[in-house]
């Protein structure tokens, strides 16, 4: 599981993220949305491992990541929204090279690379350079990282941008599995229709700060109907529907 | 889209714009070393024509044959550079530039589009041309007490001159990416490059151009110049901007050549417009199919690197580092240049007649001991800042990775450290060992110079490390991370240890070296000052090594704040 307690991240006079405590439980998949700039790259940037929070702390599978970082990184895998990785290895080499810095080695290794590559439709792409890859090629690259060391939790952030539809539909299926399993899934996206349709349990963020929690019926609950679609509710929620303004200009 | 091409390169001086603009830590210290570079290079340059140009003066025509056929050779050896540099150059700027897809897909006529690319070339492939140039047609001019006539046609002269090689150099590299995919075109352009430069360097070191300077050698020298000239030279551009200058060196004019120059100059622009008209967009086309990219395997690294008894992280970091670096031509290719220089340095070692001044021949032997230990230094400088400094800012943008992983950050930056160690002191000790032993130097110089060296490689390489790891810079190519401050911080101090070491174990090699000279044995005080020298060095290879790796994992760790 990941939980977050009181994080605050400050970029000398500017707070990025101020206060935010969540938590997600094993199987759970957890939506985290927020407008551009809401702090939600950072969130999870520092559940990853990536930046030190000002204040606050994180637990990933009950270790602290700031008092035994190795552990938790042990048992977290982390997919950023850009997937940038070493061009010149092959999709094999790269996993290879990946599971051995999270401890695996041997036989059992390239068994579970070509399982992984099968598993993201890339198997007949192992031998090939990262760099001839599409963009949702190397999205999926990353995903296999991810997953390749058999994570109890996982940080998304924007698992689909850059997909086809094939593409996305796979990580969906992925996701679903792997929260069956028990794997903490939190992800955060720009695409409503996916969070409503993947996740148990959202978190709004805006201005570095959790504005609203819940299930998705408990968050359209919220809005001015209840028959809401999430995307209005998001909006409402954000300050950020300006439809009028738009019809106006345009 | 209407306006004109210059409109095309805007991004491009703005962006110059706001990188002068831009302040970074160390921009002084960066501005004063290299402008200070610059400034001796040009004032170098400067002397060496002017000093030269009046010594010729005074043998009246012969000297004014040699002056003739000397500007044509100059201008001979910058028409070969900017032949290749405009093939290598419009290979970027025509073909692999990111910003061309946004270009592309805006209403900009292609002929357009290709005359703004070109403009960028030609600046891009001459600028360094044209910096060497100046000084030294200034110098002549000078010497010669040349009018504003002569420098107005210089000018006049140096723009169709490099007009006419990029334009030549940009057809080339027209007509390979037709051919070949551009990135295999790079590769092969870049390997070719080098491998030209290397056997360039070698064969002009083997011809021995210093037995020209020997009294019983005078006929050859007549022989010499004979050879320098051929029938094909006066078809050339260099032959033609030679001759326009030196009419005006004496205050005349050579309009045949000036015109020859410039006709050709314009011809050779529009026939690459209209071939650019023709077939660029085809070309562009071709290099973003991208076919499949054929690469080595390097299946062996991974045999070899298994059996290593190394954790298997450090494995998994050294196998990746090793195939990233010999996948990538840029990288690697420049090891060839490298390896010729080092055959050169032994091989200077190896034809060094010393015994031309037998009763010194001991002293001076063990005197260039010393110089080959300082010399072994520098390279080893030089090795180390273009290789190991930018091995962290080599993770570039996939540096997400390592930290995101439970691998401490202090095993990747020793990873990198005996990475870099390994190959660094064994090309080094080699140097070492066989100069000496080409030398003839005294035994116990022997092991105190590769003594010094061991020690030496693992400051220097711990220095390069740590500091590579504190000011890493993510996005820039190996080459430019050399060039940043860090790596010029790395420079000085690397200088500085090199010269301190140098004295440590000089010091006491020469009592020792004189002491044997004289069959005197050493006092127990020199022996307890060299004893001292000797723990000096040891203890400070060891403060660097360690002091700089323990700062660059601290720095490091401090990136995630």
């Amino acid at each position: 599981m990941i939980a977050i307690h009181d994080l605050v991240k400050r970029y000398g006079q500017f707070t990025a993220v101020d206060g935010v405590s969540l938590d997600v439980q094993p199987g759970e998949i957890h939506g985290f949305l927020g407008p551009n700039g809401a702090g939600k790259t950072t969130t999870l940037r520092m559940i990853a491992g990536l930046l030190k929070p000002t204040s606050g702390r994180v637990t990933v599978n009950g270790h602290d990541l700031a008092q035994a970082p190795e552990q938790a990184k042990a048992s977290l895998g982390f997919i950023p929204d850009r997937p940038f990785i070493y061009e010149k290895l092959t999709a094999g080499e790269f996993l290879r090279f990946h599971g051995g810095l999270y401890g695996m080695d041997g036989v059992g290794l390239g068994e579970r690379v070509r399982e992984m590559l099968d598993l993201f439709e890339l198997g007949r792409w192992e031998h090939e350079l990262v760099e001839s890859f599409s963009h949702g090629m190397k999205q999926r690259v990353v995903m296999c990282a991810a997953f390749l060391h058999r994570p109890r939790a996982v940080v998304v952030d924007e698992p689909m941008v850059g997909l086809d539809p094939r593409g996305a539909r796979l990580i969906k299926g992925v996701f679903r599995r792997m929260s069956e399993r028990g794997v903490a899934l939190l992800m955060s996206t720009h695409t409503l229709e996916v969070a409503q349709e993947m996740c148990d349990r959202i978190s709004i963020i805006l201005k570095g700060r959790i504005i609203a929690r819940g299930t998705v019926p408990e968050i359209r609950a919220l809005g001015d109907r209840h028959d809401d679609h999430l995307t209005s509710v998001f909006l409402k929620l954000t300050d950020g529907s300006g439809l009028q303004e738009i019809d106006e200009i345009v | 889209m209407t306006r004109p091409f210059p409109y095309l390169l805007l991004p491009h001086v703005l962006a110059s714009r706001n990188r002068a603009r831009r302040r970074e830590r160390g921009d002084a210290a960066r501005a004063v070393l290299f402008g200070g570079v610059a400034l001796a290079v040009c004032a170098a340059l400067y002397e060496g024509a002017f000093w030269l140009t009046a010594e010729l003066d005074a043998y009246a025509e012969l000297g004014d044959y040699l002056l003739r056929i000397g500007l044509s050779w100059l201008f001979l050896t910058f028409l070969s550079f900017l032949a290749f540099s405009g093939v290598v150059t419009a290979l970027s700027s025509f073909f692999l530039s990111e910003d061309l897809r946004l270009l592309l897909v805006a209403p900009v006529a292609t002929r357009r589009l290709f005359q703004a690319r070109f403009a960028r070339t030609l600046v891009q492939a001459s600028w360094m041309v044209a910096a060497f140039v100046v000084p030294v047609l200034v110098g002549v001019g000078r010497a010669r007490c040349a009018g504003p006539g002569y420098y107005a046609t210089a000018i006049l002269t140096i723009v169709p001159f490099a007009v006419i090689p990029v334009a030549a150099g940009s057809a080339v590299t027209l007509l390979l990416v037709n051919t070949f995919p551009a990135r295999r075109a790079r590769d092969l352009l870049m390997l070719m490059g080098l491998l030209f430069a290397a056997s360039l360097v070698v064969v002009l070191r083997m011809i021995r151009p210093e037995q020209l300077l020997r009294v019983e050698s005078l006929p050859d020298v007549t022989s010499f110049f004979a050879t320098l000239q051929s029938p094909v030279t006066p078809l050339l551009p260099s032959f033609w901007a030679g001759e326009t200058l030196f009419a005006s060196l004496r205050g005349g004019r050579d309009l045949i050549h000036t015109g020859a120059l410039w006709s050709t100059a314009l011809a050779s622009m529009a026939l690459l417009g209209a071939a650019g008209e023709r077939w660029y967009f085809a070309g562009f086309s071709r290099s973003q199919e991208a076919p499949k990219a054929r690469f080595t395997q390097f299946r062996a690294i991974d045999a070899v690197v298994r059996w290593l008894p190394f954790s298997s992280v450090r494995r998994q970091l050294l196998v990746k580092d090793l195939k990233i670096f010999l996948r990538d031509v840029s990288q690697w290719s420049q090891l060839l240049l490298l390896f010729a220089l080092v055959l050169l340095y032994l091989y200077n070692f190896r034809v060094l007649d010393l015994q031309r001044i037998p009763y010194m021949s001991v002293l001076v032997k063990n005197v260039y001991a010393f110089v080959n230990l300082g010399l072994a230094g520098f390279v080893m400088a030089t090795v180390t800042v273009r290789f190991v400094f930018p091995a962290v800012s080599a993770e570039g943008a996939a540096f997400w990775i390592i930290r995101a992983s439970p691998v401490p950050l202090r095993e990747f930056l020793w990873s990198k450290f005996w990475t870099g160690l390994v190959p660094v002191a064994l090309l080094t000790e080699v140097l070492t060992i066989a100069a000496n032993h080409f030398l003839g130097v005294d035994p116990f110089m022997k092991v105190a110079a590769a003594l010094a060296i061991l020690c030496m490689s693992f400051a220097l390489v711990g220095l390069a490390a740590g500091l590579g790891a504190r000011y890493p810079r993510f996005g820039a190519d190996p080459s430019q991370v050399a060039g940043s401050y860090g790596g010029v911080a790395f420079m000085v101090q690397a200088v500085l240890l090199v010269l301190v070491m140098i004295v440590l174990v000089g010091w006491p090699s020469s009592i020792y070296l004189f002491r044997q000279a004289r069959g005197l044995p050493l006092t127990s005080m020199q022996l307890l000052l060299a004893a001292g020298c000797c723990v000096a060095g040891v203890a400070l290879s060891l403060v660097v090594w360690l002091g700089s790796m323990r700062s660059g994992i601290a720095a490091l760790e401090r990136m995630s704040d």
